[in-house]
């Protein structure tokens, strides 16, 4: 292999190979590196270093898996829905006095047979499933990906005369195989189409998690030298590796019986990699709401003040628009659009700012209530709504709940991204009788909404997970069951039509969203003193104010602050916090 | 079997699936243990290692393969094997060899020549067979432990005394002390831990030999079971390198397979003669059929088979191991182990339990189908399990204070704490600031209450229970009652203690019943038997019991309470069942004023609306007002800044995390029991009689109880709980000294007479101030002398407001002010008297 000899594209494998080789000649030795990485990583890092080299990769999923040939390079965007433990796996063995590597592939290689030396490392597996709620506007078109594909893979099998057993060529010869039957993948539309159900539905009890969307695609990912705390439940990552499909694993499925189930990880007998591609990951990085936006990063920082106002002007006014001109409810509005948790002290989540409309009922809902949340849909990456009926609240899993018969994790609703917005929509709550699923999914509710945490039952256990959601609540009254921070009565004066936004200005009201929330903050000395004035002598007069409520006051300086793009907050945004409290209190009463 | 694929059977070609049917693992492609083969490689070598039968190793009869035997044996074994008749596989390319991968072991090779001439050694390892087995029989023979007397030297050794235990009770396994075995030979530890597999045969054959000098018709194979390593694994740091290592970890079962017969041996029968076969032994998980009849007339070919019920069974199980929550990292899911369970470890433990395991960490690979000769390059991990220990039934023995049912709370087994841990105790223990260390770092984020918290510290680590000989018992647990204005934090800190108290219940009291807090006979549907079932306060036995919203509770449920708070049990006499039960629990109560806000002017009994008799049980009563005060809210207000400016953290750096403050705690409960010194009896004493004085006012009249003898027991358990906090097995004249500023504080806020400001216990204990009660004596004789003066027997009557406009005209001895409900009362008195008749809003004299 002259020059260079691999392309980390279509032959990600024969890379991984030859840097192995490279890795040998130079004195690494498989016997004793447990598997430690030789340089693909930064082989690979290096080669999709910008931006522009990794969009040439195609995005795994429900379409893309279509045509996507195994055995070449993938991205796989998607939330840690479980982690599967880890699995040994033969990753070196000597082929008569040379090393060779399994690494980031599924099927033995090694010669059986003769005797081997085999060296046993370890990866990690994740289950990874698109983010709940993801929206429209986050994925990115992979047509002109796949026609440049086709005709890559076209060439190959013109090229190709025979197949050789020899592993270099091993991939192409899947490639080939793959190309005869068409895809492997194709059964998958079949059992896509039965298992598909829509985001409110109750997960079926099967032997897979129901996905949260009807043509979601998961993925086993697997994981190679990366420390445990790097990844982490729930977490969006975008995972760019192998895509592997392994023919014989299906045959597993009828001879299994309930002792081999036992001691097997059952993960073939659960995910047949039909349904579920394995993804051999090489580099992985978090996705942050950036990596969605086409083509442009982030607003330049604090230096342009003046972009940031315009683009909120801009904002507001849509904002004010859709809630009937009630500028207050749409400044209230965009601060918790803005929130984030940024910080954890024992119980209390910090910049957490839920927002709770009322005054409204069922008919102003079917006009606000949809205008918003399409609106919101257009703004956010990733968005859910919940409508809080008595029978959804007492059928619905809300809590992810662990089931000991598959070993999996099972997904419940509130099992979502960091960053995700939830709408809660209570006009639709009638009285009625809960019972103990909805008293607990009730519970659940309050304490995500309190504590910013959702409890995952592990029925010996529960364990809390920490998240961040932005919650917005309808109610007609102010809700008892989801206390949010925020309580707003909406006057809107007139109803809107809904105005149509270009593609152009939703990517810029995106973008400002994305850099607004992204942006640091902090205080100056002064400005301290007189927070902590201001707060004392709003204590002084009101006793009933709590610590959550000073709290609050902060955050939302917090917002106000970084909606101007401002990093530091400035007096005069501390008076407009105070100002925009006194304006609430004054409709409360 | 087809899960067989040894060098020794590589000419068996596909095995028919409907072999294995006794194989719990389907589709996997192993191969007996690495011991099993060196035997029958080594049959060859006429050492004492060979002779004996090889018994039914637990080891070797699962079928199941170590991918790491070493190199050096698969060699080794093709060299000798084919003359010994073992498993010379290694000729045949063509056959599928996943068993024999190397280890990465620096002993790797080194005997490799050394092979042949010295005889004994252990396969890739420089462990020498023989050494090993004299080292294990010194170690059984001459074992004594160390605080055994020198005199004792001729006396038998711990294990011989086992082993002589075991042969009369014809079990079959002893158990040995890793520990014992570490400190008689580290050598021989570190070998068994790094070659179990060889260890442990050998270690099984030189029991064998034991047992036979002493009773040579014992039959039974006794085994060895190692328990008690001294490191213990996390199940998270498993890694390929721990592979046929011996391990132990801790975790919770939480799925057991059912019990699944293997076959050990087999009987066959010739279908032509009727000749019976003797019992052929499973090799590496299989069994090869005769071809042709024994019996020499016969010959028969094809004719055997098997006969199942003189077959020889033995159980197995496969259960499932997951990390124990405190083990998960942040945002992680716990990972989980299969273990392998065989013959008498068969349901050991049931789903749920917490156990800890030792045994070896075992890989093998996976056949891709059970037609398929090609193998997976994965492995599915295993544990063979050599000693499981429950870590319930250990608790329940060592009748720890702090032992915890409750999976969240993690205080529980760890009790017995390694020595690091322990100094670290005795010297945070040491510092002069123990006690406000601890105070701040319990709810660290709740601000002030620095008094509440130290009461909720004392009822943390609380006092001494005492039995006296006579029957008297005089409690330990120290119970608490918070009552505060709503927003108060209240049950943030019930929340916290909660957390941190070992079996705490946490109940409202809107929604519990009395049998639900005390304990509950029922009927059982089915047999009709009456059982009892605790209740929360039976539960929360040597916990504490949070009941919040206590001034909610319905007043069956609180009367409930009295006897669990004074003679901590719960006496049940219903439906055929007279019982008693423990209910040694502190409770921690938290109430709401029944105004919602705390009325200064009324008392605290009004305030609370709880009876007085359940009221004086509470050792302390806090009162968590939310005073307006500047000096409060700016620490609030700047708390709350430095929350959300990233400085967050540095404010509460000097906190006890919360594992050390709940093992700190447990420790200091289990192992420390202070006394009264001297002079903190006397200074007891004094301080009662002073408190008691305190209510005698030079020159007044009416008679103020300062302090009852249920004061002073509070004041022992507090200071005894203070003495706890230092470690301390003395009550020091200091400890008593805080504990009255404790009460003091408590009762200052709560026992205050608003009247008078002083502390006045009459209000705990009945309600009402004695200067409530003056004044009301007052209004009635005035009362009294007004009808008297005013109105004949018989009369016109009089309306009340009328009465009120004479008693204000009056009033020369009345300085306060007079409303018409206090009239009201007074006239009720003196109606019950039989003085006077009330008619609606009128009077009558009779």
């Amino acid at each position: 292999m002259g020059g260079p000899a691999y392309d980390c594209l279509t032959n990600p494998l024969g890379a991984v190979r030859f840097s192995f080789v490279n890795a040998l000649s130079s004195g690494y030795d498989p016997a004793s590196s447990v598997g430690k990485d030789w340089g693909v990583v930064d082989l690979f890092r290096h080669y999709f270093s910008d931006e522009s080299a990794i969009s040439q990769v195609p995005i795994l999923d429900s379409s893309s898996i279509k045509w996507v040939q195994p055995k070449t390079l993938v991205r796989f965007r998607g939330m840690i829905q479980d982690m599967l433990g880890n699995e040994f796996y033969a990753g070196a063995y000597k082929d008569d006095s040379t090393w060779r590597t399994n690494k980031y592939s599924d099927v033995s290689q090694f010669p059986e047979g003769s005797s081997t030396e085999i060296q046993v490392w370890e990866r990690r597996l994740l289950y990874c499933v698109p983010v709940p709620g993801k929206n429209q506007w986050t994925e990115c078109s992979s047509q002109e990906l796949k026609n440049r594909f086709l005709d890559l893979t076209g060439q190959n099998r013109e090229k190709r005369v025979r197949v050789d057993e020899e592993m270099t060529d091993s991939m192409d010869s899947s490639t080939l195989e793959a190309g005869r039957n068409g895809s492997p993948f194709k059964k998958m539309k079949v059992g896509e189409a039965t298992s598909s159900a829509s985001e409110s539905q109750v997960p079926q009890t099967s032997g897979i998690p129901p996905a949260t969307s009807a043509d979601s695609l998961p993925c086993l990912v697997k994981i190679y030298d990366s420390p445990e705390s790097d990844l982490k439940l729930n977490d969006v990552v975008e995972f760019l590796g192998v895509l592997t499909f392994d023919p014989i694993v299906m045959m597993d499925t009828d001879t299994l019986d309930e002792n081999s189930d036992a001691l097997s990880e059952a993960e073939s007998v659960q995910m047949p990699s039909e349904k579920v591609p394995r993804l051999h990951c090489l580099i992985h990085r978090k996705l942050e709401t950036q990596h969605f936006l086409h083509g442009s990063s982030l607003l330049p920082e604090p230096k342009s003040p003046q972009i940031f106002k315009e683009i909120r002007e801009s904002l507001m006014k849509y904002l004010t628009g859709l809630l009937g001109n009630d500028h207050i409810a749409a400044q209230f509005l965009l601060l918790h659009l803005l929130s984030k948790v940024h910080g954890r002290v024992d119980n209390v989540a910090v910049g957490k700012l839920s927002l709770n409309l009322i005054h409204l009922n069922k008919e102003s809902m079917s006009i606000f209530g949809t205008q918003l949340s399409g609106a919101l849909k257009s703004l956010l990456p990733f968005t859910q709504s919940i409508p809080l009926t008595i029978e959804y609240l007492n059928t619905a899993s809300f809590g992810p709940k662990k089931d000991y018969g598959i070993n999996r994790l099972m997904p419940g609703v509130l099992q979502i991204a960091d960053g995700t917005h939830l709408i809660l929509d209570e006009t639709e709550l009638q009285p009625g009788t809960l019972n103990s699923v909805g008293v607990e999914n009730a519970n659940l509710l309050k304490n995500l909404l309190e504590c910013q945490k959702v409890e995952y039952d592990f029925q010996y256990y529960k364990m809390e997970m920490a998240t961040d959601v932005q919650m917005l609540i309808f109610s007609e009254g102010k809700s008892n069951i989801m206390p949010a921070d925020l309580v707003l009565p909406l006057q809107p004066s007139q109803v809107n039509s809904l105005e149509v936004i270009t593609p152009e200005t939703a990517e810029t009201w995106r973008c400002y969203l994305a850099t607004c929330k992204s942006l640091s903050h902090s205080i100056g000395q002064e400005l301290q003193q007189v927070v902590e004035n201001d707060l004392v002598a709003a204590r002084q007069t009101d006793r009933s104010l709590g610590s959550q409520d000073l709290s609050r006051l902060l955050t939302m300086a917090r917002m106000i602050s970084v909606s101007y793009g401002e990093t530091t907050l400035s007096l005069e945004h501390w008076q407009m916090v105070l100002e925009l409290e006194r304006l609430r209190k004054e409709r409360l009463k | 079997m087809a899960s067989d694929s040894s060098p020794g059977n590589t000419n068996d070609g596909p095995s028919s699936p409907g072999e294995n049917v006794s194989s719990p693992i389907e589709n996997t492609y192993s191969s007996p243990a690495a011991l099993h083969r060196r035997r029958r490689g080594r049959s060859s070598t006429p050492t004492q290692f060979a002779t004996p039968p090889p018994p039914p190793t637990r080891l070797a009869s699962s079928n199941s393969t170590p991918p790491t035997s070493r190199p050096s044996a698969a060699r080794s074994n093709g060299r000798n094997g084919r003359g010994g008749g073992g498993g010379g596989g290694g000729g045949d390319p063509g056959t599928p060899l996943s068993t024999d991968e190397p280890l990465p072991s620096s002993d790797d090779g080194e005997d490799d020549g050394a092979d042949d001439t010295t005889p004994t050694f252990v396969w890739g390892t420089n462990i020498s067979v023989q050494d090993v087995k004299s080292a294990i029989e010194m170690f059984v023979k001459h074992f004594r432990e160390a605080r055994e007397n020198s005199e004792d030297l001729f006396r038998e050794g711990k294990y011989m005394v086992s082993i002589r235990k075991v042969i009369e009770i014809e079990g079959e396994w002893i158990d040995v002390d890793a520990f014992d075995v570490f400190d008689y030979d580290p050598d021989l530890y570190n070998k068994m831990v790094r070659y179990p597999l060889e260890v442990l045969a050998i270690f099984d054959i030189v029991l064998m030999d034991i047992v036979s000098t002493i009773n040579r018709l014992f039959e039974k194979h006794v085994q060895v079971r190692i328990f008690n390593l001294r490191t213990s694994t996390s199940m998270r740091n498993l890694n390929p390198s721990d592979i046929e290592k011996m391990i132990s970890l801790k975790g919770m079962i939480i799925r057991s397979s059912s019990i699944i017969p293997e076959i050990r041996e087999a009987v066959f029968r010739c279908l032509v003669c009727g000749y019976f076969s003797d019992p052929i032994i499973v090799d590496r998980g299989k069994i090869s059929e005769p071809p042709t009849c024994l019996k020499q007339e016969c010959m028969a070919k094809n004719s055997m088979t098997i006969v199942h019920n003189r077959c020889r069974f033995a159980d197995k199980q496969i259960v499932r191991l997951q990390e124990t929550p405190d083990e998960i990292p942040e945002g992680g899911t716990p990972h989980t182990v299969s273990l392998l369970l065989h013959d008498k470890l068969v349901d050991n433990g049931k789903p749920g339990d917490r156990i800890e395991v030792t045994g070896i960490y075992r890989a093998m690979t996976v056949r891709v189908g059970p037609a398929h000769r090609t193998v997976k390059s994965v492995f599915k991990t295993y544990i063979d399990c050599l000693h499981i220990k429950k870590a319930s039934k250990l608790r329940m023995s060592a009748e720890d204070p702090m032992d915890v049912d409750n999976s969240l709370r993690r205080v529980n087994e760890d009790v017995e704490l390694d020595e690091e841990k322990l100094r670290k105790f005795q010297e945070l223990s040491k510092q002069p600031d123990i006690y406000e260390r601890l105070s701040r770092s319990l709810a660290p984020n709740i601000w002030e209450l620095d008094d509440v918290k130290k009461g909720l510290l004392c009822q943390l680590f609380g006092g001494n229970a005492l039995n006296l000989a006579s029957g008297a018992n005089f409690r330990g647990d120290i119970n608490i009652l918070l009552v505060g204005d709503p927003g108060t934090s209240k049950s943030q800190l019930l929340q916290y203690i909660h957390k941190l108290s070992p079996r705490g219940i946490y109940t409202s009291g809107r929604g519990s019943s009395a049998v639900g807090l005390t304990a509950y006979v029922a009927k059982d549907p089915e047999t009709g038997e009456t059982v009892l079932e605790s209740g929360a306060l039976v539960l929360s036995d040597r916990g504490i019991c949070c009941i919040d919203e206590f001034d909610k509770m319905s007043d069956s449920a609180r009367s409930m309470l009295h006897e669990v708070m004074e003679q901590q049990t719960v006496s049940i006499a219903k439906a055929g069942i007279i019982a008693s039960l423990n209910a040694r629990t502190s409770v921690l109560a938290c109430a709401n004023p029944s105004g919602s806000r705390y009325n200064p002017r009324l008392s605290v009994i009004e305030n609370i609306h709880l009876p007085p008799t359940l009221l004086s049980r509470f050792d302390l009563i806090y009162l968590i007002l939310d005073k307006p005060d500047e000096q409060t809210d700016r620490r609030l207000a700047k708390h709350i800044v430095a929350l959300h400016f990233e400085n967050a953290e540095s404010a509460q750096e000097e906190a006890i995390d919360i594992t050390t403050l709940t093992t700190y705690v447990s420790y200091a409960r289990k192992n420390i029991h202070p006394k009264l010194s001297d002079e903190a009896a006397e200074e007891l004493t004094r301080g009662y009689v002073e408190m008691r004085k305190a209510g005698k006012f030079a020159g007044s009249s009416k008679k103020v109880i300062t302090a009852t003898p249920r004061q002073i027991e509070s004041l022992i358990r507090l200071s005894e709980a203070l003495a706890r906090m230092r470690f301390s097995e003395w009550v020091e004249k200091h400890d008593v000294d805080e504990a009255f500023r404790l009460l003091r504080v408590a009762m200052q806020q709560s026992a205050t007479d608003h009247a008078t400001g002083t502390i006045d216990m009459d209000l705990i204990n009945t309600g009402v101030s004695a200067s409530e009660r003056m004044r009301r004596d007052t209004f009635v004789s005035s009362i009294r002398d007004i009808a008297l003066e005013k109105m004949q027997i018989g009369g016109s009557s009089m309306r009340l407001s009328e009465l009120l406009e004479e008693l204000k005209k009056h009033g020369g001895n009345i300085n306060t002010e007079i409303h018409l409900h206090d009239v009201r009362k007074a006239v009720a008195t003196l109606s019950s008297e039989g003085f006077l008749v009330v008619e609606g809003d009128r009077i009558k004299r009779v």
